[in-house]
């Protein structure tokens, strides 16, 4: 069996006394799409942000294609933190989309994909902006290049994030939430692109409400609740019967607010 | 009133400008570190940064401009009462200053600078290509308004000698016997100003929409 | 700087009573301002507009001039027609037309920042424009406009110390006086400023007491 892209070992994640992750263990494979789902508050937004690198855990670690991201086992089993260079270097694999975009506002689209290439890896201005475009290109956004953030829609100021983490070339994409705050007319084109990304090949880790999108593109599916990894499978295995009953607890909540929604 | 009364007094408003101009733009340096001083982890420092706002912000003008006018040349320091009046507008400029620089400043969504970590910047490009530009932005409105304030309370120097244009207009008064028509020639210059301050802020808050209507 | 208990003695009185001056020119200014401003964003938002331009063109007038030139307005220009004033009664009426503008501005934000919603909603169970401002908007405003008014409060409150350049017996020319009577200014001068530093903190803190206090009044907003 090939190395996971990512596989996290005991991660323990407390916010002053609270512990939001007790002990997950996960391993995400190469050149698949997995998700996260999960009853809002169980964890699963804060243990995708952890294989970010964005919140530190409290214990246990965390494996990026090998590599250990941000701290090392110690001598007596305790973690060690890394050099920042070897953080970096480790980071740069991981691309993330958010929730809310957070495309800076005040650069173009085509300024947001490139920034990083031109401040970061110090790549001439002409030569990002034609990699950068390039990027736009993929998320069907060209002509929207010298449009500001505030000029797009949700879902493309989605499609620019999108971009913009491709442009650094990761190994893997992170998505925390990418469609919950998109009108629900405009998920559709994020979502479209999610698709084509994974039919790429690109390893992929999302956390969703979309459980559709979940069982139709996910080869894993992670239940996640109260902080605790119910448990993991192909979308047959998750969502056949019999299933877990917090799951279908889960399941009816949503397709309760589903036929909520129509009515 | 005649014309050349009116003359003295624009005469006398350019000095008001350049008073007003030249503490906030020191106003605007040292407010920029003194935000730096109360938003940074030291204790020391966010404490020593927060007092000074806070003494600035909460004694008048006037007695500050008393207090340094009368202070300098008892620590031995025999400066012309100008520097006497830019030394105080620019200490209290430079508390309101900093205050809307530090508000500029946490206004930056956190999401914004996640995504820069993310995408692999330092945290000394994160602050220059992207929270500078975001803060300034946001400071930009009260920065401007702190601008006209300061050019209205550079009326205040008067009372240290220094003649700008309520002084200008206080003598001439006092010679003409008309203080309606100097008080008021006066108060016509000091909107024109502040209107002119005004519409350029605007005209450059518009060069930083970002594609906004 | 020597300490001469007769001295603080001699001088005791004098300065009770420019304290009494600096509160009274105070706490006054800011009620007279406070009204006087409501009055305006009324007039000026329910008002005809041949009230609400020349209203208008006072509030701005006064906003883009400096407090010390409406004050030698007033206080040296009043005479030639007519209006002969006191130090005190001056300084008084200069700071209540000088507040009555920026809190007119204060009350005017206020009223717009009430949700349309609320007053439509007012308007469908029957309640006419009168009862409308006074059991709808006025409570709502009230918990909108504190902060700012806090805030203007305080500005008032340094800009007393204005006062003193028409000759307004208030505490900095009393203590001006004094200090250069007795050859110690930059110290009284300190010490000035230290009390004016005190009762703007202490000014602050009470706002944010009663903000917290009305807090609970607070709607919640999408």
């Amino acid at each position: 069996m090939t190395m996971p892209a990512i596989s996290v070992k005991g991660l323990i994640k407390r916010f002053g006394d609270v512990e939001v992750l007790h002990g997950i263990d996960l391993d995400i494979p190469q050149g698949q799409v997995s998700c996260l789902i999960g009853p809002s508050g169980s964890g699963k937004s804060t243990l995708l942000r952890c294989m970010a690198f964005l919140e530190e855990a409290s214990d246990g670690l965390i494996f990026i294609n090998g590599e250990p991201l941000g701290y090392a086992s110690g001598p007596q089993g305790k973690p060690v933190r890394l050099p920042a260079a070897r953080i970096r270097a480790v980071r740069s694999q991981i691309g993330m989309v958010f929730q809310q975009f957070n495309l800076w506002p005040h650069m173009t689209a085509l300024g947001n994909v490139s920034e990083a290439l031109k401040t970061v890896h110090g790549v001439r201005k002409s030569e990002a902006e034609e990699r950068a475009m390039v990027q736009l290109k993929k998320v069907g956004l060209a002509e929207r290049a010298g449009h500001y953030p505030s000029q797009l829609s949700g879902g493309q100021q989605q499609r620019v994030a999108i971009a913009r983490a491709l442009a650094l070339e990761p190994k893997i994409m992170l998505f925390d939430e990418p469609t919950s705050s998109l009108d629900p007319e405009l998920t559709g084109e994020v979502l479209n692109v999610m698709r084509a990304l994974a039919a790429d090949g690109m390893t992929m880790v999302v956390v969703s409400h979309e459980i559709g999108f979940a069982a139709a593109v996910c080869q894993q599916i992670a239940f996640l609740d109260n902080g605790k990894l119910l448990m993991t499978g192909t979308p047959q295995q998750i969502f056949g019967k019999p299933r877990h009953p917090r799951l279908d607890q889960f399941l009816d909540t949503y397709l309760d607010r589903g036929a909520a929604m129509l009515v | 009133m005649s014309w050349k009364l009116f003359e003295l007094l624009v005469q006398a408003s350019f000095y008001t400008v350049l008073i007003s101009f030249i503490s906030i733009t020191i106003g605007l340096v040292i407010g920029t570190a003194v935000s730096a001083a109360s938003l940074s982890p030291n204790r020391a420092l966010s404490i020593s940064g927060r007092t000074f706002v806070s003494f600035f912000r909460g004694v008048p003008l006037l007695v500050q401009l008393l207090l340094i006018y009368n202070l300098l040349p008892a620590l031995g320091l025999n400066v012309p009462s100008v520097v006497a009046a830019i030394t105080g507008l620019s200490l209290c400029t430079a508390a309101y200053q900093a205050e809307n620089l530090r508000g500029g400043f946490q206004s930056v969504p956190r999401g914004l600078l996640e995504a820069a970590d993310m995408a692999g910047l330092s945290a000394f490009q994160q602050f220059r290509r992207i929270k500078a530009p975001i803060a300034l932005r946001l400071a930009l409105p009260s920065l401007v308004n702190e601008a006209i304030m300061i050019l209205k309370a550079s009326s205040l120097v008067s009372v240290v000698g220094i003649v700008e244009l309520t002084r200008m207009a206080q003598d001439l008064a006092a010679s003409t016997y008309r203080p309606i028509e100097l008080f008021s020639a006066a108060g016509l210059l000091y909107l024109i100003i502040n209107w002119l301050i005004a519409s350029g802020g605007s005209v450059f808050e518009r060069s930083f929409r970002w594609g906004r209507p | 700087m020597n300490f001469d208990t007769n001295l603080i003695l001699s001088i005791m009185p004098e300065l009770a009573r420019a304290f009494g001056v600096t509160m009274l020119t105070w706490v006054a200014g800011v009620i007279g301002a406070a009204l006087l401003g409501f009055l305006v964003a009324v007039a000026r938002r329910y008002g005809s507009r041949w009230l609400g331009y020349p209203l208008r063109l006072c509030v701005e007038v006064i906003r883009g001039t400096p407090f010390l030139i409406q004050l030698f307005l007033l206080y040296y220009g009043g005479p030639f027609i007519g209006l002969s004033l006191e130090p005190i009664p001056a300084g008084l009426l200069g700071l209540t037309v000088y507040g009555a503008a920026y809190f007119s501005e204060i009350f005017r934000a206020g009223f717009e920042a009430v949700p349309p919603g609320h007053v439509e909603a007012a308007e469908c169970v029957g309640l006419n424009r009168r009862q409308i401002i006074q059991r709808i908007l006025i409570p709502e405003m009230t918990m909108l406009v504190l902060p700012a008014s806090v805030n203007m409060a305080i500005i008032l409150l340094k800009e007393t110390a204005v006062l003193s350049i028409i000759t307004v017996p208030e505490l900095t020319l009393v203590i001006s006086a004094i200090g250069s009577q007795q050859y110690a200014f930059v110290e009284s001068l300190f010490l000035l400023a230290l009390f004016y530093w005190g009762l703007v903190e202490l000014a602050g803190r009470l706002g944010r007491y009663m903000e917290a206090r009305f807090s609970k009044y607070r709607f919640v907003t999408a």
